[in-house]
């Protein structure tokens, strides 16, 4: 059985779209698991389209997109691998492995590009501020959503267009001549935050905090650190001792960031302490801080 | 200009509130990119708003434009918070309240993204995804809609945080004019504090590389761990950091950098994923 044009283009069209619900809306039409309803619905599949989808939701769960991280691109491999898993009669669980998973982290190559696009239209953005060119500016920014359907909408469409031979003969192709290039993007895409982290400590006055910076890396580090090993080691436990049980989770982000918010409510009540100290400061400015000892200016 | 000084008044109505709400539901990252991330949907979404208040044409809107299109990058489901808070100052005090609104911009961003991250990136989608993800294995689509409707509650509660944000924002302004330098240094301790976490926690690379010294590989990576836990991550930041400071440096030239020398170190077998 072949793939009809008419599902080829809806695939496609939800392929765009799902991308864009994940970065806007946000109704979970963009989750692995809804690709795969989707993807059965279209072709006349249900079950083994939330087979797949269901297992790569699970695959990638809590994997969430932390500070513009790329990650895997569940809902293009899980379209991929229903729509031909059905067509060609592969079996479920195998088209996980042999198309959904390395579909899915081809497709980082593509949320790159689309975010690297998008930097040519926030410039465009920048000289419009100049002209005041208000319809230009939107313009410009609705143009983004450009790069990012049509990361998603052109390889989904040319695989299913141009059929699984293609797709698994590239994939191989990548997993042994160009492994090396495959993992190479893999180490990227983990470095990139790091871009934006050190935007970001650029931006934020970190000359005058940095001992909050310290703090907060080494609290964190020491605390992942001692979180992953229990895990890993009830984890091996509960393979070995059969009475053995209890939950082992990952380090909450929360306590951290709890821990961040007590330590600035200690420098606001310190800083507002000194404010009332000399009665009645007349200039902003005048806010000491008392850990740190110097005149605070707001100047960022 | 004594039209601007009229249209410095202007008061935000609750059609604004509903325009901005719309835009950010359904357009707030479309133009997300590498180099300041969410910057133009930030200008985007307050455009109209901006241009009634300061008046069409006038160096105060050129002003607040440019404040408004540099970095900026938080949870997309707590992003009109930051927004209403500015409005109301950019509302009060027009376009001397900038540099108080680009501190507020850039302490709130880095905590609110690490909350929402970890809500509604990782706890819902973890919550509801196993549902969903279980039950459609079992060939039961019922999850995936138990989904939906939870992120529609979610849609409600992102609609209603701008107006209430802004009302906070306006107190903000009248009551604790005083405190407010100490509240933009305390948003922006949190937010170095969490911007140190977010380094020990989201770069996942380790050492790779083990030479051998006669027969004993030496493990580096344990070696390093035993000093520090997390230090490579902490140096790749640093070097970064150092880098973008350098003339000429451009964050698309430090991505594209990052991106060789990465693909590079891998293939020598130096750094791993």
């Amino acid at each position: 059985m072949d793939i009809s044009w008419w599902q080829i283009l809806l695939l496609t069209l939800y392929a765009g779209y799902q991308i864009l619900d994940e970065l806007e809306i946000n109704s979970s039409a963009g989750s692995a698991v809804f690709a795969g309803f989707i993807t059965g619905v279209i072709m006349g599949d249900v079950k083994a389209g939330l087979l797949i989808g269901g297992s790569m939701q699970l695959t990638i769960l809590g994997v969430g997109t932390f500070g513009g991280a790329s990650r895997i691109d569940a809902n293009s491999g899980t379209v991929l691998a229903t729509a031909f898993s059905v067509a060609i009669g592969m079996k479920p669980e195998q088209a996980i492995a042999a198309i959904a998973v390395p579909v899915a982290s081809l497709m980082i190559q593509t949320d790159i590009l689309a975010r690297f696009a998008n930097t040519y239209f926030a410039h465009r953005i920048d000289k419009n501020i100049e002209d005041f060119n208000y319809s230009a500016i939107n313009r410009n920014f609705l143009l983004g959503n450009l790069p990012w359907a049509l990361s998603r909408m052109l390889p989904v469409f040319l695989a299913l267009a141009f059929g699984g031979g293609l797709v698994t003969r590239v994939v191989n192709y990548l997993n042994t001549d160009l492994k090396w290039l495959g993992d190479g993007l893999a180490v990227a895409g983990a470095i990139l935050p790091a871009v934006g982290f050190a935007i970001l400590l650029r931006y934020l006055p970190v000359k005058k905090h940095f001992p909050y910076l310290v703090l907060g890396f080494t609290l964190t580090a020491l605390l992942s650190t001692i979180f992953t090993n229990v895990q890993t080691l009830g984890t091996g436990l509960q393979g070995v001792a059969k009475g053995f049980t209890g939950a082992f989770n990952s380090l909450p982000m929360l306590a951290i960031a709890l821990i961040g918010f007590g330590l600035a409510a200690i420098s606001y009540k310190n800083s507002l302490a000194n404010n009332n100290r000399p009665s009645g400061p007349s200039q902003d400015s005048s806010s000491a801080n008392n850990d740190e000892g110097e005149i605070e200016d707001d100047e960022l | 200009m004594t039209n601007s000084n009229e249209k410095q008044n202007y008061q935000l109505t609750d059609a604004d509130f509903k325009q901005i709400n719309r835009r950010s539901l359904f357009l707030f990252q479309s133009g997300w990119n590498y180099e300041r991330m969410q910057n133009t949907g930030y200008l985007y979404l307050i455009l109209p708003q901006l241009r009634k208040i300061y008046g069409d044409d006038t160096p105060e809107l050129k002003q607040a434009m440019k404040t408004h299109v540099q970095f900026f990058n938080t949870s997309n489901f707590f992003n009109t918070i930051i927004t209403g808070i500015d409005l109301a100052l950019e509302e009060k005090q027009g376009a001397e309240s900038l540099d108080a609104v680009a501190g507020i911009k850039a302490g709130l961003l880095g905590p609110f993204a690490a909350i929402g991250d970890s809500l509604f990136a990782a706890l819902v989608p973890t919550i509801f995804g196993t549902i969903a993800a279980n039950m459609a294995i079992n060939g039961n689509p019922t999850g995936v809609f138990i989904w939906v409707l939870a992120n529609i509650f979610i849609m409600v509660f992102r609609w209603k945080q701008l107006k209430f944000a802004y009302k906070e924002g306006v107190n903000l302004v009248t009551t604790m004019q005083n405190q407010m330098s100490a509240l933009t240094d305390a948003a922006t301790i949190l937010g170095v504090f969490m911007v140190g976490a977010l380094v020990a926690t989201m770069i996942n690379v380790h050492i790779g590389w083990q030479p051998m010294l006669g027969k004993v590989p030496l493990d580096i990576q344990n070696t390093l761990d035993m000093l520090m836990p997390k230090i490579l991550p902490a140096g790749i930041a640093g070097v970064i950091y150092w880098m973008l400071g350098k003339k000429n440096m451009t964050s698309t030239r430090a991505i594209f950098i990052v991106l060789i020398v990465s693909i590079a170190l891998s293939a020598l077998g130096i750094i791993a994923k």
